[in-house]
């Protein structure tokens, strides 16, 4: 005879614009166990809100009415020093949900590329999104994605910015140069191509759109051959969820806006 | 039909004379030339070709009726034109064919005077892959907004390896980083050498190539390079490395609102067919090759047909192809010149 697990469940509610833009209906019903639907708001142990502009002051709004899980989809650049105070002076954990850093190869291909950066000769990175992106948040997503990657990057500046995309230039702490481009077309489906390159070898990843379980691409290679990272059929969104569940068992913190702070340092300083 | 060749470093040993090996039945190496009278000796020995150290000996062999220029850059224009004046059947001449405007367009002129046809090599525009793409892009040249070519390559000596036995590399240095002047002969050389490549390519998708900017030009050691150009319709992004990885990636992407074509190009030197070509639109895909052989070898076929009569290009695509390459390599050389002097202003 065996003993049922148990799981402890948490109730959502999700602002009408977050429903859809992180498919929070479906991430919730691929947990089950964990997640499940809010009678009302203020019954919510979780609230998701849209990163559209203002969100910071949201979440804090949300922190203060119980929630004890925030999940913001897609964060626009923002101070999020107060939102992070709240967060602390509750325990409450906020998580962000974006298109490509959030997906559930980031932290392999993060490990991969920072045992490489130190010796890297060049940074490459191309971001594609459906005609009709902002640039401004397609720069964002990427930027959020790279930095996640390769660590904090130098002498940032756009090169050109325009509705079919964008140039940035930097430099690595190596002094490598960092080329990170934005095209803008419906010839594809959106998509973020990042290669490293080292004398002798390089990581490359492609990270596909949230709207599927589509697996990420991770893939090592070096003077040996190359080896491709364990696929993961998961989306960011979903990844996203189960990050919140392991915060809120543990009652811990996420550093999700701690990480955020830097990367909206760098978009303003480039603005 | 016979052909000489002028200069038999490794491209001619691994590149051309590989080629040749597949199309004896069109084409036969009657004369090799060399400075170094060893080297010619041995490479012509390799196909049981004559061998001489002068170029009027090659060019006054009547059994040479293509000739092949592969000789250093700066020889190029005098060769093609002496090669036209000796009534020779057709020309190839190795990319760049000329190092400044005046002398393409004296070549053009020669090339008109005499009626011999010249063709540059420059291989990818004659690759199975790219003319498969030619022929299904629609309007995608006028209409794309972003150009791509991204190129990661082993050392060509890998490459050259895996293609035939080479006698005589020029030797490498140890260049100096902090060198401004190296570091633009680098980046010179790094447009005019490897990114001419594609830059025919490009051109083709680029209708306003005369306006032409670098927005930044920057080096990637040891050889590499990431130049950021644009026109006042195109967004146009150059990427190379030269490193000692194992793996080649050699592509070309244009991009529409509605459409992409991405061409992965085999490495040069090795026999490893054509380019793929790969058109998106939507959720809609459709590839192109790959074909049986490569974009070297293409151009000997079009030598072939050249010289049994066949209508050559217009001497003005030759012309537009070289002045665009060079405006590039000119406007990264002082696009640099200017980082350098902001550079200088910082530190003092």
């Amino acid at each position: 005879m065996s003993a049922a697990v148990t799981f402890q469940q948490y109730t959502v509610h999700a602002a009408p614009e977050a429903q859809e833009a992180g498919a929070v209906a479906l991430a919730v019903a691929s947990l089950p166990e964990s997640f499940g639907p809010a009678a009302s708001v203020n019954q919510a142990d979780v609230q998701v809100i849209s990163g559209q502009p203002g969100w910071t002051v949201r979440a804090a709004e949300a922190v203060a009415t119980g929630a004890r899980g925030v999940v913001v989809v897609n964060p626009a650049a923002e101070n999020t020093d107060s939102l992070q105070a709240a967060a602390q002076q509750s325990g409450a954990a906020v998580v962000l949900d974006q298109r490509w850093a959030s997906n559930p190869a980031v932290p392999g291909a993060e490990d991969a590329v920072r045992s490489m950066v130190g010796r890297a000769a060049l940074l490459d990175t191309v971001a594609t999104a459906q005609v009709g992106t902002d640039s401004g948040e397609l720069f964002a997503d990427h930027l959020a994605a790279v930095v996640r990657l390769a660590g904090p990057l130098a002498n940032l500046r756009h090169l050109r910015r325009g509705p079919h995309g964008y140039t940035t230039t930097g430099v690595l702490a190596n002094g490598a140069p960092v080329a990170i481009q934005g095209v803008v077309s419906n010839a594809r489906p959106a998509a973020l191509d990042f290669r490293l390159l080292t004398d002798d070898g390089g990581v490359s990843v492609t990270l596909p759109e949230p709207l599927a379980a589509w697996p990420a691409t991770v893939k090592v290679t070096g003077p040996q051959g190359e080896l491709l990272l364990p696929t993961i059929y998961e989306s960011a969104h979903r990844a996203t969820w189960r990050r919140l569940k392991e915060h809120l068992d543990a009652g811990s913190s996420s550093s999700d806006l701690h990480r955020f702070a830097a990367l909206t340092e760098s978009i303003t300083a480039l603005s | 039909m016979g052909v000489g060749i002028l200069g038999a470093g490794p491209v001619t040993q691994a590149i051309h004379l590989p080629s040749l090996a597949r199309l004896g039945d069109i084409l036969t190496v009657r004369h090799i030339m060399d400075v170094d009278p060893a080297v010619a000796e041995s490479v012509a020995a390799r196909v049981g070709a004559t061998h001489s150290t002068s170029i009027d000996a090659l060019l006054g062999d009547p059994d040479v009726e293509i000739v092949a220029i592969c000789s250093p850059h700066q020889f190029h224009a005098e060769q093609v034109i002496a090669a036209c004046r000796a009534g020779k059947k057709a020309v190839l001449c190795e990319k760049p064919f000329a190092m400044n405007a005046e002398e393409a367009a004296l070549i053009s002129a020669v090339s008109a005077e005499t009626g011999v046809p010249i063709i540059v090599g420059a291989m990818h525009t004659f690759d199975p892959g790219w003319l498969a793409a030619s022929e299904n892009w629609d309007d995608l040249p006028e209409t794309a907004h972003t150009i791509r070519s991204s190129i990661v390559l082993p050392p060509n000596a890998r490459f050259e390896d895996f293609a035939t036995e080479i006698i005589t590399r020029p030797a490498g240095g140890a260049p100096d980083y902090t060198d401004a002047e190296v570091i633009k002969g680098a980046l010179r050389g790094g447009v005019m050498g490897l990114a001419i490549h594609d830059l025919p390519l490009i051109r083709r998708f680029t209708p306003d190539f005369k306006d032409v900017e670098v927005l930044e030009a920057r080096h990637v050691r040891p050889f590499g390079y990431v130049i950021s150009l644009r026109t006042p319709t195109r967004t146009i992004e150059l990427r190379a490395a030269m490193n000692n990885t194992w793996k080649p990636e050699w592509s070309f992407e244009a991009f529409s609102d509605d459409a992409a074509l991405r061409i992965d190009f085999t490495p040069s030197y090795v026999q490893a067919g054509s380019a793929v070509a790969t058109f998106t639109r939507g959720s809609r895909t459709t590839v192109h090759g790959p074909f049986e052989h490569n974009g070297y070898e293409g151009e000997w076929r079009e030598l072939a047909a050249l010289a049994a009569g066949k209508q050559p290009p217009a001497a003005q695509t030759l012309i537009d192809d070289l002045t665009f390459a060079l405006d590039i390599a000119d406007a990264t050389v002082a696009n640099v010149e200017s980082q350098h002097a902001v550079a200088e202003g910082a530190h003092a």
